[in-house]
């Protein structure tokens, strides 16, 4: 078995993934079917921003790839030109 | 660009054969199914019911959302049908993040085997040392 901070790690992305689950779940797929006066609608946003926040997270994660790999490759073009 | 200045384009990865059996198929409905182009015909078909059933899907959910259908879906099911692909993806998402938290979690980790790996590696770098070796 995996030990320490390994189990932590790991629990812990398994508990993140669950409350995301849940919470977008119950955000499209129940939301809808519940009466507009229910007191539960005070914890969801608007919902169109269902669709914008995966969409911009989405958007910020490529950023981020892209600005990471630019990196390498500089620091790597840079290293090769110091050799020579 | 190379292809547009060098005035020929070379494929790689396909047989000439199985091309040409393939376009014979899309343009004649025959083709001679042969060693050569059986895998390629494998891989091509089951990419092709991938790419069909995703289109299917897709058209679907787009003659429904946009109302393209004429069928008058009660309110709700329509609220919950339009965020529909996002909501596939970001599924696609979290279980691929809660898979991968879950091998990290249950990954067997050999620790006596490590430890007497690593022990072993400090023995033969003090012999080959002492012999004279330097790292």
């Amino acid at each position: 078995m995996a030990t320490g901070t390994d189990q932590v790690v790991g629990l812990g992305l398994v508990a993140v993934s669950l409350i995301i689950f849940i919470y977008y779940t119950a955000w499209v797929i129940l939301l809808p079917f519940i009466d507009s006066q229910h007191v539960i609608h005070k914890y969801f946003l608007p919902r169109a921003y269902a669709v914008a926040i995966p969409l911009a997270a989405g958007l910020l994660l490529l950023l981020f790839v892209g600005v990471f790999i630019t990196y390498v490759m500089l620091k790597n073009q840079k290293g090769t030109k110091k050799a020579q | 660009m190379r292809e547009r200045d060098g005035g020929s384009v070379t494929i790689t990865n396909l047989s000439s054969k199985a091309v040409k059996a393939f376009l014979d198929y899309a343009y004649t409905g025959e083709t001679q199914i042969t060693d050569d182009n059986v895998e390629m015909f494998f891989q091509l078909s089951s990419f092709l019911q991938w790419l069909w059933g995703l289109a299917l899907l897709g058209s679907t959910w787009a003659a429904l959302t946009t109302g393209a259908l004429g069928l008058e879906l009660p309110s709700p099911c329509r609220e919950v049908l339009w965020p529909l692909p996002a909501y596939l993806l970001v599924s696609a998402g979290y279980y691929a993040l809660g898979t991968v938290g879950y091998c990290v979690a249950t990954f067997h980790d050999c620790e006596d085997a490590a430890r007497e790996l690593q022990s072993q590696v400090q023995e033969a770098c003090a012999d080959l040392a002492r012999r004279g070796m330097r790292f």
